[in-house]
């Protein structure tokens, strides 16, 4: 029963990893989620496809500073203190 | 060094016992600076000295010769001077900047209540199936605070009821005797998670479904917070009652909340700012509780 803010803080920490680590090329465009393909109208009902795009996309430009930074101190943690 | 310190203790003998008992008894705060250097009675200050020197404050008078000429007097009141300016800057420092992280003017909207709302707000929890209007009332676009409309979310509610339930789990582990200390803030850092969870779960999904909306993410840690409510119900019958009990009012309580919930949000969100014309219709929740 453990659940911490802890490891609530190292679950986020994970998820937003994994969203960072999506390629556009490789791999979002392989599966027809890439961020330049089926956006038609101007705001005629986003839809939830292309919110959820939006969503990786911001994410992966605007967290990947901050990600190498707290991945970094997260690194470091975890060899010091297990 | 040391020739110096002797001969500056030897020019000033008698001040050296006060300046002894002085040192422990520092108290920063204290509005006039030279009330602590004056002392009253000479003979139970020595006698304090001799007790407290020794007393393993860190401060014994042998070797205190340097640290006598030290904290001399102007020294040390321009050092309290200084420090007490300092902290006054501090304060105003934090009280200046406070708002930009935490909204404190928006936080006093959500403690604005009294006895008479709390109170129809727990029986609003405990039955909302007779309720009728949900609407929150405004005042010129603003909210009314929630002194005067129950429907109104407020923050006094789900903080009490989140202390309260961390102590009553407490209590409950306590009859079962697996009650220890630390288990009152694992319980409170537990809840407090789920409760992150779901705000951020309710978020990303209101984000996803572009609902045009007011609801502040406080509103929605304090709707969330009133199903703490509930669990206290539902925990204190399980004490009384055992199993059935527990499972009975935990079933009443979600039942109670979901109807609570499901009226109230649309509710709020249908006081939305119009949206405008020119871009295309975004989805809105209208008060009959349907996406449209």
């Amino acid at each position: 029963m453990a659940f911490t803010l802890y490891s609530l803080l190292q679950a986020a920490l994970l998820c937003v990893n994994a969203i960072a680590v999506l390629h556009e090329e490789r791999f979002l465009k392989n599966i027809g989620w890439g961020t330049d393909q089926g956006v038609d109208g101007f705001g005629e009902e986003p839809g939830i496809k292309s919110q959820l795009r939006n969503l990786i996309r911001s994410v992966r430009t605007v967290m990947r500073v901050p990600l190498i930074i707290v991945n970094s101190i997260a690194i470091v943690l975890l060899l010091l203190f297990g | 060094m040391h020739p110096a310190g002797l001969a500056a203790a030897a020019a000033a003998g008698t001040p050296r016992l006060p300046s002894k008992r002085r040192i422990p008894v520092s108290q920063p705060g204290m509005a006039d600076p030279h009330q602590l250097f004056d002392d009253t009675s000479s003979t139970q200050s020595r006698g304090y000295g001799a007790q407290r020197a020794p007393g393993g404050l860190g401060y014994p008078a042998a070797s205190a010769t340097p640290q006598a000429a030290f904290l001399a007097d102007p020294v040390s009141n321009m050092a309290m001077a200084y420090g007490s300016s300092l902290a006054a800057q501090g304060k105003e420092l934090v009280d200046k900047n406070i708002d930009r992280f935490i909204p404190v003017t928006k936080l006093k909207y959500y403690f604005a209540v009294d006895t008479m709302y709390v109170g129809r707000k727990l029986g609003l929890l405990f039955f909302p199936y007779l309720h009728q209007d949900w609407e929150v009332q405004y005042q010129q676009d603003t909210p009314v605070a929630p002194r005067f409309d129950v429907n109104a979310p407020d923050l006094y509610i789900p903080a009490m009821a989140f202390i309260t339930y961390v102590l009553v789990a407490g209590l409950a582990l306590g009859t079962q005797d697996r009650f220890s200390p630390d288990l009152l803030g694992l319980q409170a850092s537990s809840a407090l998670a789920w409760l992150t969870l779901e705000v951020v779960a309710i978020l990303l999904s209101l984000y996803l479904v572009t609902v045009n909306t007011d609801l502040t993410t406080i509103d929605l840690v304090a709707f969330l917070g009133y199903k703490y409510v509930g669990m206290i119900g539902g925990v204190l019958m399980g004490l009384l009652f055992g199993k059935i009990g527990y499972y009975l009012v935990l079933g009443w309580c979600c039942v109670a909340i979901f109807v609570f919930m499901f009226p109230l949000l649309p509710g709020t969100v249908a006081h939305a700012r119009n949206p405008s014309t020119l871009g295309g219709r975004s989805r809105r929740i209208t008060r009959s509780g349907r996406c449209g």
